[in-house]
C-alpha cells in the first residue's frame, strides 16, 4: 500500500483517498465547510488548504488526492495564516447571531471560527441582509447565516435526486435559493439541515425548541420503513427533541428521510393512551383489566392475536410462546402496510432509502414464521402495534389493542393497553435485506404503559403469586 | 499540652485592669460613630458590583434576552428556566423565563455570562419571603437595577 506523511505521521492509504480522510484516521483533523463524505468534491470554500512537500502553493485537501510518499503539513504557519483568512473573509458577512441561531453548539463555522479565526474584527461595513422565501414545511432558511459552501445544492442534485436548491446573483450578493422560490419537494427535505454547516438551513420542528448542548444522544433504529436506517435520537429530561441520521455505509450512509425524522411526534402525541382505557367506564385499573382479558381469553371460542410488524423480534418471539401455552387454538397473524403482506411485495419506494413496507420488522415476522394476517371473523380479536403498522379491519365482537393509540384509533377497541413506542424499548428489528439491528430505549414510557411482554407475563400468572398487576 | 504560666503577684489588684477596660467601653459609647444601623429608615450603601435581585434589562420596554440559553448553561445551582419562541418583532424571545431564587447562589455567572447584555444582578438585597420565590418573567421585567 502507498504510504504518505501527515505531520510527521506515516499513514498508508488506498489509491483516490483525499488528504481530509487520510487526515482524520491518524487523529488530524483539516477544517473543511464544503467537503462532505457523501458529496461531490467542488473545492470552493478553500477552509482545508495544507502545505504539500514539493507544491509551491497550499492545496485544498478535500481535492487533492495522496500520493506515495506525500509529505503534507497541516500546521505550519502559512497554513495557519491561510485558514484565519478564509475565516475573515467567511465573517465579513456573517451576521453572528449565535445567540439566536439553532445551529449553535454544533455549528461547523463556530467551531472552526473558534479553533481557527481570530476575535476581532476588521470590516467596519455593512452586512448584506436578504429576505427569506419560505422553504416549506421541514427547512426554515435565514440566508444571511449562509457562506456558499453549495452542500445543499449538490445534496439535492446528487442524493435527493431534484434539482430545487440553485445559486442566483454573485459575489457578495449570492442568493442560495430555491428554483422560482418553490417550497423544498424532496421527502428528504432534513438532510439539508443537517448538512448545512451553519445555521442558514434549519429544523422547523426542531426550531428553538433546545440548545443543541442540552441534548443526549442514544443511537438507535429508525422504524419508519423496512430500511431500517441507523438513527441518533436527541433527548433531555424524558422527551425527544429529534432524530437525526447515524453513518452507516451499508444502510443509510449520511441520510434519513422525513417520515423517519419525525416519527418521534408520533410517539409524543398529546392524545395518546397512557392509562388503560376501556370504552364503558373511565376508571379502569390495569389489575382488572388484566383479570377481564384472562376470562375473555379462557371463555371465547375463536381468538386472533393480530402482531404488527412494527413489533421488535423479542415482543414477536413473547407472543408467540403466550399463545402457544396459553391460547393454542388461537389464529396467529402479523399486519402492518396495507397492500404489503410479505417480503416478497415490499420493495423500494424510490431510489433512495424509502421502503414501501411502513413497518420496520416485515423480515423479522417471517423469520419467526409469522403468516400475513386473514380476514375472518373471531369471537375476540387481540391487537398488538408499536403505533406504526396500520390497524387492521378485524370483525370481532370484542377488540383489544395493546400498544401505542392514540384516543381516536382507541375508540375502535374496546379495551385498550396502552404499551410502549419504538423510541421507549430495546429490542432486535430485522430489516428489508436480513440485517439485524438493535432498537435502543431512549426515553422511559410516560404514563403507565407496559411493555408487551409484561402485559403477557400479568396474563399468564393466574394469580396463584401475589404481587401482580 | 496545657501550658501553666503562672500569674504574677501583681494580678491580685485587678481593680487596675476592670477600670482600664471600663475607661474604653465609655470612649467607645461617648466618642465613637455607632457600628449598627436603624434599618430600615437608615440603609448602607453598598457597592456597584454587589450581586443582588435578579432583574433583565430592556431596551424601548423590549427584553435584552433573545433566550440564547447561556446563563441556564452556566448556572452551578441549575435555577433558570426558560422557554423560548418568535415573536413578529424578534425572532427569538423567552416566553417564559424564571428564576428560582431559593436555589440561586447570587454568584453572578448568569450576568458574566449573558451576551446580550440581559440578565442582571441589582443591588437589592431585601429579600426574605414567607414563600418560595420564583422570579416570573414579568417581575423580572422591571428595571430595579439602573445597572
Ligand atoms: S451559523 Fe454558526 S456562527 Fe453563524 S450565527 Fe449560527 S451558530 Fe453562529
Ligand atoms: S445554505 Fe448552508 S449548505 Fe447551502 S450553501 Fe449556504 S451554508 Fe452551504
Ligand atoms: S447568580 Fe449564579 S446561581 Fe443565581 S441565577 Fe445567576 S448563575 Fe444561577
Ligand atoms: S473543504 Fe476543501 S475547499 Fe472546502
Amino acid at each position: 500500500m502507498p504510504k504518505c506523511t501527515i505531520d510527521g505521521r506515516e499513514v498508508e492509504f488506498q489509491a483516490g483517498e483525499n488528504i481530509v480522510n487520510i487526515a482524520k484516521r491518524v487523529g488530524v483533523d483539516v477544517p473543511v465547510f464544503c467537503y462532505h463524505p457523501g458529496l461531490s468534491v467542488v473545492a470552493q470554500c478553500r477552509m482545508c488548504l495544507v502545505e504539500v512537500e514539493k507544491m509551491p502553493k497550499l492545496q485544498t485537501a478535500c481535492s487533492t488526492p495522496a500520493t506515495d510518499g506525500m509529505v503534507v503539513r497541516t500546521t505550519s504557519d502559512s497554513v495557519k495564516k491561510a485558514r484565519a483568512s478564509t475565516m475573515e473573509f467567511l465573517l465579513v458577512n456573517h451576521p453572528l447571531d449565535c445567540p439566536v441561531c439553532d445551529k449553535s453548539g454544533e455549528c461547523d463555522l463556530q467551531d472552526n471560527s473558534f479553533a481557527h479565526g481570530s476575535a476581532y474584527m476588521r470590516s467596519t461595513e455593512e452586512r448584506r441582509t436578504f429576505v427569506d422565501v419560505d422553504m416549506g414545511p421541514v427547512i426554515q432558511k435565514n440566508m444571511n447565516r449562509c457562506i456558499h459552501c453549495t452542500r445543499c445544492i449538490r445534496f439535492g442534485d446528487e442524493v435527493a435526486g431534484v434539482r430545487e436548491m440553485v445559486a442566483i446573483q454573485r459575489g457578495n450578493m449570492t442568493d442560495i435559493t430555491t428554483i422560482d422560490g418553490l417550497p423544498l419537494s424532496t421527502q428528504y427535505a432534513g438532510n439539508y439541515a443537517d448538512i448545512c454547516p451553519t445555521g442558514a438551513l434549519t429544523l422547523k420542528d426542531f426550531r428553538f425548541k433546545k440548545r443543541a448542548w442540552f441534548l443526549k444522544k442514544t443511537p438507535s433504529v429508525c422504524g419508519g420503513c423496512s430500511k431500517g436506517c441507523a438513527t441518533e435520537v436527541h433527548h433531555e429530561n424524558g422527551s425527544i427533541y429529534r432524530t437525526l441520521p447515524r453513518v452507516s455505509p451499508g444502510v443509510n450512509k449520511y441520510w434519513l428521510c422525513d417520515e423517519g425524522r419525525f416519527l418521534f411526534n408520533h410517539a409524543q402525541e398529546e392524545d395518546r393512551v397512557r392509562e388503560v382505557w376501556t370504552k364503558t367506564s373511565s376508571e379502569a385499573t390495569w389489575a382488572e383489566e388484566i383479570q377481564k382479558f384472562r376470562s375473555t381469553l379462557a371463555q371465547a371460542g375463536s381468538v386472533v392475536f393480530a402482531v404488527g410488524s412494527d413489533l421488535t423480534l423479542e415482543e414477536m418471539k413473547a407472543i408467540q410462546v403466550f399463545v402457544s401455552q396459553h391460547a393454542p387454538s388461537a389464529v396467529l397473524g402479523h399486519f402492518g402496510t396495507p397492500g404489503i403482506l410479505t417480503s416478497s411485495e415490499d420493495g423500494p419506494e424510490d431510489s433512495i432509502l424509502r421502503m414501501k413496507s411502513k413497518t420496520a420488522n416485515l423480515m423479522g415476522a417471517e423469520k419467526l414464521g409469522f403468516k400475513p394476517l386473514q380476514k375472518a371473523s373471531f369471537d375476540v380479536a387481540i391487537v398488538f402495534t408499536a403505533g406504526r403498522a396500520v390497524l387492521p379491519e378485524l370483525q370481532a365482537k370484542h377488540k383489544i389493542g395493546v400498544g401505542l393509540f392514540i384516543t381516536k384509533e382507541a375508540e375502535r377497541f374496546d379495551v385498550v393497553l396502552p404499551s410502549l413506542s419504538m423510541f421507549e424499548k430495546d429490542g432486535t428489528i430485522v430489516n428489508h435485506a436480513g440485517i439485524e439491528q438493535r432498537l435502543r430505549r431512549v426515553v422511559p414510557p410516560r404514563g403507565h404503559c407496559k411493555s408487551i411482554s409484561e402485559v403477557l407475563m400479568l396474563l399468564a400468572n393466574t394469580g396463584k403469586k401475589q404481587g401482580v398487576a | 499540652m496545657l501550658i501553666k504560666r503562672k500569674a504574677p503577684w501583681w494580678n491580685v489588684f485587678y481593680l487596675i485592669e476592670v477600670i482600664s477596660g471600663l475607661l474604653i467601653t465609655m470612649k467607645h459609647f461617648l466618642f465613637k460613630k455607632t457600628a449598627t444601623l436603624q434599618f430600615p429608615e437608615e440603609r448602607r450603601e453598598y457597592s456597584d458590583r454587589y450581586r443582588g435581585l435578579h432583574y433583565i434589562k430592556t431596551v424601548n420596554n423590549v427584553e435584552n434576552c433573545t433566550a440564547c440559553m447561556l446563563c441556564p448553561t452556566v448556572c452551578p445551582a441549575e435555577c433558570i428556566h426558560i422557554v423560548a419562541e418568535e415573536r413578529a418583532d424578534k425572532e427569538k424571545y423567552p416566553a417564559r423565563f424564571e428564576i428560582d431564587l431559593l436555589r440561586c447562589c447570587f454568584c453572578g455567572m448568569c450576568e458574566e455570562a449573558c451576551p446580550k447584555d440581559a440578565i442582571k444582578l441589582s443591588n437589592i438585597y431585601e429579600m426574605a419571603q414567607v414563600e418560595r420565590i420564583v422570579l416570573e418573567k414579568d417581575v423580572l421585567l422591571d428595571q430595579r437595577g439602573g445597572k
